[in-house]
């Protein structure tokens, strides 16, 4: 098929270069609610990516109309759209030098058994986990259990000198209970874990621990507002930091639309930060040997003691700003412990947060508002559920102001983040 | 590397029972888009979406397949992998659908007028302010044609013709720099293409970027909240409409649950959820699951009159489908989404809502929002607005969260403005991992508390 899609590219009237990418995909969903299936999804699909580079003219392409009249007309289209563009010498495909050459570590990060396992033994895995909870709490109003998997593959063929295949798979397990709150409410919160092979899954604490979570937000109401200790719980630790991932991308540097313009190997956040972006451990979700132009991927820092390391910069944004090209994003992100013998402060009153409930942040200026909830705790005790609050004030100047990295992040999640510990932050409640 | 295509797929789900309802939802999506950055027309995308989904419904159990081959054998094929089996009982709706597809089957305007738009957005921006030192515009044009049969006899053939741009202004004043940005989403084809268009969206897009120069954040807490007239329906979105969706409602997750007939706001209030407006994003002339068109009303003086209703809500609670039922693609099961949702006018002025005010906020422009629907707690992102101080605009303000209980909001709007404006910014919603163009609109409205972050 991708050899095939080659063949038009080269009988087209101008010589140009290009990216193709075959991508293949099965998926199967499946929802329990209360006891019953609700929902089954299956499916296997095929589809073919194309990028056209024609004299710094440079088009993208996708379709999963994969009959063979189709792909030669599509391809045709794509070349008349592409010929139409204005060239922009930026836009080139990556030097070759910087392609992965082959020879990386065996990632074991496909279960190539999962679209085979019968979906009664997906279906035996969320009873199994139903039945942990399963008339434990009057106060459930609807229980609901997912599992899904996904498998990937994808072939590369650049036609500067690439030639390669990866392949992914992860599956999901997630539980979603609601149960009856307070004044006609209806908490509601869910957990969930994922791993690279069906029988890694865990059978236990999956459900239990949503129905802990969703009965902790009973009687959820804003506390007073004011400046209290923040405690950003593991799971949702990550979102904290995206505003600053997304500073660090060329694409913002280049528009001027970055907090992080020229701050290059300054220190912009507290020195209790340590991050790294390692794609290359195996059995981990996220680990991938190039990215998606061909690029070998390797251990890059990205903070060291709160200094920052590198922006990411692909092959046009390089051309651009002048710059070495870096790599086009993360792919697993690992932020190390402060001290494993330093416990976080627990005197005084400080606001566990559970979770985001909106908001936004400013790329310019870094100035942000966030919507949260989770528990208020004073030396130790939780006092209360809270929601309905704001945190505000400016990502690097909060950054600054952390005082703990705990060591209980996921080691299966994409983004390793512990739960992480701020002083002084501005909350607006009642 | 061995293929997934190659790997033995279970061909037979265990789930029991009798089919109910069969469906095939088939589509021919054509997408392009061009971006100017830099002063350069330089990368454009297409994207082809091509295949069918089929559905097999036995009461509230959902069993779905999709495939890339719209011949008879591909669909008995992905159809033969359901149970309870569309193949026995009332069967496969195939003799009603009427595939092939039309080859290409585009209605917009071709790729060099679409560059000759862009490049006439980027010269109005650099003509109207000479801060503006970035211009990055994308316009989009995704041509889907449907096709629907189910096994109840309802079939339909639809072309649907969807129309964006966005613009994104970066301005340099003294050393500083601010961005801002405006966008405009219709079902239209080539008639989407006009120099007023242009002259309405740069125009926006620079006078929100101008504005926050001189805007600030503000120390948070509970205030009133003056919602202008337009975006400001992210408020009915947000606070009501996820909850009024009739999935929610059958799970018992909503806050809105049993609310049915019952006073939730001030009787002056009336809200509605409209397929009918026409080129509106939210518009249908069918759901994706057949069901023609039509204006829903929520909230009629006060009282909760309707939920929104996909087929298997429906007939849950035994009332008819309200056009509901909508999905991203043909990849995907529909559920309950909104359409066009926004509240009718009231009799009140801007002026003397604004007037009413001591000391609060008004709410001008947004960026996104989100709802908790079991706590009903809702937020939506402040991009531009007001600070009131004695029944007057003072301060410039932005990058505010603000925070409310849907219930509760709606229990606290005290006056309705006479200025319904429907606002047409490309909005998408997002609900189970599935995307779906809507709209929203508001007549100026005071909320007498909201938290203000």
């Amino acid at each position: 098929m991708i050899y095939r899609a080659e063949e038009d590219i080269k009988r087209l009237p101008d010589k140009l270069d290009y990216k193709l990418v075959l991508l293949e995909n099965h998926e199967d969903n499946i929802i329990l609610r209360d006891g019953k299936i609700e929902k089954m999804l299956r499916a296997t699909s095929l589809s073919l990516a194309i990028n056209l580079y024609l004299d710094g003219r440079d088009g993208f392409f996708y379709t999963n109309d994969l009959r063979r009249d189709s792909v030669s007309n599509f391809i045709k289209q794509a070349y008349e759209t592409t010929r139409l563009l204005e060239p922009d010498e930026s836009r080139t495909l990556a030097n070759p030098d910087r392609y992965y050459k082959g020879g990386g570590p065996d990632l074991q990060n496909f279960d190539a058994t999962l679209s085979e396992i019968e979906p009664s033994e997906k279906i035996r895995l969320l009873r199994e986990t139903d039945s942990e909870i399963e008339g434990s709490d009057k106060r459930i109003i609807s229980m609901q259990t997912r599992y899904s998997d996904r498998q990937h593959q994808a072939h590369y063929l650049i036609s500067n000198g690439f030639d390669a295949s990866e392949q992914s798979s992860y599956c999901t397990l997630t539980s979603i209970i609601t149960v009856e709150g307070k004044g006609g409410q209806h908490p509601m919160d869910g957990w969930g874990e994922s791993r690279i092979f069906f029988n890694q899954m865990p059978r236990t604490g999956i459900a239990p621990t949503a129905l802990r979570r969703a009965l902790q937000k009973i009687g959820q109401h804003p506390a007073p507002g004011g400046r209290y200790r923040m405690i950003l719980e593991s799971p949702v630790a990550g979102n904290f930091l995206q505003p600053i991932l997304n500073a660090m991308n060329g694409q913002a540097l280049q528009q001027k639309t970055s907090f992080l313009l020229g701050k290059l190997g300054k220190q912009v956040l507290s020195p209790l930060v340590n991050i790294v972006d390692d794609p290359l451990q195996p059995s981990t979700r996220g680990a991938s040997l190039f990215d998606y132009d061909g690029v070998a991927t390797r251990r890059r820092e990205l903070f060291k003691e709160g200094r920052l390391q590198t922006y990411f910069i692909d092959t046009p944004m390089s051309k651009k700003l002048g710059m070495k090209p870096t790599t086009q994003g993360i792919h697993r992100l690992i932020m190390g412990p402060s001290s494993p013998n330093l416990s976080p402060e627990k005197e005084g009153t400080s606001i566990l947060v559970t979770d985001f409930n909106g908001g936004n942040c400013d790329l310019v200026t870094g100035n942000f508002s966030y919507g949260i909830e989770g528990l208020l705790i004073e030396n130790g005790n939780i006092i209360q559920p809270v929601s309905s609050m704001n945190i505000t004030g400016n990502i690097l100047d909060v950054w600054q102001r952390l005082s703990h990295v705990s060591n209980d992040a996921d080691p299966w999640e994409t983004e390793v983040i512990p739960t992480l510990t701020f002083e002084d932050v501005a909350f607006s409640g009642c | 590397m061995k293929s997934i295509l190659e790997s033995k797929v279970p061909s037979k789900s265990p789930l029991k029972g009798e089919i109910c309802y069969s469906d095939i939802f088939a589509e021919n999506t054509n997408i392009s888009s061009m971006v100017l950055q830099d002063g350069k027309v330089s990368q454009a995308q297409q994207v082809c979406l091509y295949g069918a989904g089929i559905r097999a419904v036995n009461g509230t159990e959902t069993s779905y397949a999709y495939t890339m081959d719209l011949s008879e054998n591909g669909l008995m094929k992905a159809a033969s992998s359901l149970t309870p089996s569309p193949l026995r009982g009332e069967g496969l709706p195939l003799k009603r659908f009427s595939h092939p597809f039309l080859p290409s089957s585009r209605r917009g305007v071709g790729s060099e007028a679409a560059r000759q738009f862009l490049l006439k957005v980027e010269e109005k921006a650099l003509s109207l302010d000479a801060s503006v030192i970035k211009v990055k515009a994308y316009v989009s044009q995704r041509m889907q044609e449907v096709q629907f049969a189910a096994n109840d006899g309802t079939a339909f053939h639809d072309f649907r013709p969807r129309t964006s741009l966005s613009v994104n202004i970066v301005m340099e004043r003294g050393g500083r720099t601010q961005m801002g940005f405006a966008s405009r989403m219709m079902q239209m084809g080539a008639e989407f293409f006009s120099d007023s268009l242009i002259e309405e969206v740069v125009r926006e897009a620079i006078s929100r970027t101008d504005f926050l120069f001189s805007a600030t954040q503000i120390e948070g807490g509970e205030m009133p909240v003056v919602m202008a007239a337009g975006s400001s329906g992210i408020l009915l979105h947000e606070a009501i409409g996820h909850a009024f969706e009739a999935d929610f409602i059958r799970t018992g997750d909503s806050i809105f649950t049993g609310k049915l007939g019952k006073e939730i706001c001030h009787p002056s209030i009336c809200i509605v959820d409209d397929g009918t407006q026409p080129n509106d994003a939210g518009m249908l002339r069918y759901d994706d699951e057949g069901i023609p068109g039509q204006r829903t009303i929520l909230v009629e003086n006060g009282r909760l009159n309707s939920y929104l209703y996909d087929r298997i809500s429906a007939k849950h609670f035994g009332v008819k489908p309200t056009g509901n039922g909508r999905r991203e693609s043909f990849r995907c099961i529909p559920i309950p989404r909104m359409r066009s949702t926004y509240m009718l006018p009231g009799e009140a002025k801007e002026e003397d809502i604004i007037q009413s005010v001591k000391r609060g906020i008004y709410a001008q422009s947004f960026t996104n929002g989100q709802v908790q629907i079991g706590a009903g707690d809702f937020t939506f992102f402040m991009k531009t607005g007001y600070l009131i101080e004695n029944g007057k605009l003072t301060r410039p303000l932005r990058d505010l969260n603000i925070i409310g209980n849907g219930p509760e909001a709606l229990r606290r709007i005290s006056m309705v403005g006479d200025n319904l404006k429907i606002d047409h910014s490309a909005s998408m919603c997002g609900k189970e991992g599935q995307k779906v163009a809507v709209s929203q609109g508001l007549p100026t409205v005071l909320i007498d508390k909201l938290i203000v972050g």
